[in-house]
């Protein structure tokens, strides 16, 4: 269960970095923080998970979709 | 193009090499995990501090200084996304700051709010609240504290400030009163940690300790209240700015 989780979570922040939309990016960060608050969950630490789902899932989402909206997008012509 | 791809695999390369470089001595250490202060915690903690939850003993009990110093880095960085935000604010002069409380049609920003947004966040803000107060006051023997249970406050408030539709402003999303509720906490923090030393406990000592051993509770209070205002103001005073570009 631990691995299957800590799989999800790698094949997370790989998107999250690979990923050309910022949005989508902060969609998936904030997936990563739910599935380490599971895990935090199975490994015994509820007060962590608590701390994990509540900062990382709700406020820290909020304040990147925030910044995200206002700025603008602006991409190379030529890569 | 080619050029490009090679330099981004490098990075992915790099990148693993680090990773690697940093667990490898966690992964290839021997050494058995140091168990001495665990047990410490599992005989004593109850007894000296109050709290059957070992966490809560420990940053409210046994390290109470680190909690303090956490605080203040919480006020200042909040200090100073305040400071930028109303300087953001001054250089656009507009009339009114705060448009987060319009309702739909009359405001420029945050169309993606719509009614379904606001019904639902609105019904679901006091659950929210509740729970939050919940985790803050139950600290001591149950998982959670005041942090946490601050955070949840402030989700729950913004919740409630999103799913306000009529435009009067209450005491709860006004950024103001939130902001002044923090800096009360942050001084009867202050006071509470120093009113051990009056009666010779120390610093953060228990000044009533052979009434009541719960000085924890008052302490999850108070942070709770703290983080959990200035969390809510920081966002409400953010998302109520107006933003036309």
């Amino acid at each position: 269960m631990n691995l299957i989780l800590l799989v999800l979570i790698l094949a997370l922040s790989i998107f999250v970095i690979a990923s050309k939309d910022l949005l989508h990016s902060v969609i998936a960060l904030s997936g990563i923080s739910m599935l380490s608050a599971l895990l935090f969950v199975l490994l015994k630490a509820p007060d962590v998970a608590i701390t994990e789902a509540a900062v990382g899932a709700g406020i820290s989402t909020v304040i990147f979709v925030w910044a995200i909206r206002h700025t603008r997008r602006r991409e190379k012509e030529e890569s | 193009m080619k050029k490009s791809n090679l330099f981004s695999s490098c990075k992915v390369l790099v990148t693993f090499f680090l990773i690697a470089f940093t667990l490898a001595p966690i992964l290839l250490s021997s050494h058995p995990w140091p168990n001495e202060g665990r047990d410490y915690l599992f005989e004593n903690a109850s007894n000296e501090t109050g709290a059957s939850n070992s966490v809560s003993a420990i940053y409210l009990g046994y390290r109470a200084m680190d909690t303090l110093g956490e605080t203040l880095v919480l006020l200042v960085s909040i200090t100073g996304t305040m400071t930028i935000l109303v300087g953001l604010v001054k250089k656009e002069k507009s009339d009114s700051p705060n448009t987060f409380l319009l309702t739909r049609d009359k405001r420029k920003s945050n169309q993606l709010r719509t009614h379904l947004l606001e019904v639902v966040s609105g019904k679901l803000g006091p659950i929210v609240l509740l729970f939050g107060f919940y985790v803050m006051l139950y600290g001591h023997i149950s998982p959670g504290g005041g942090f946490q249970g601050g955070v949840i406050l402030a989700s729950g408030i913004v919740f409630l400030a999103l799913g306000n539709q009529s435009e009067k402003e209450t005491k709860l999303n006004n950024p103001i009163v939130l902001a002044r509720i923090e800096g009360f906490s942050f001084l009867a923090l202050i006071l509470a940690s120093t009113s051990g030393m009056l009666m010779g406990k120390g610093f953060f000592g228990n000044p009533l300790s052979h009434i009541s051993a719960n000085f924890i509770i008052l302490l999850n209070i108070i942070i709770g209240l703290k983080v959990g205002t200035s969390i809510a103001s920081m966002c409400i005073a953010m998302m109520g700015r107006s933003h036309d570009d």
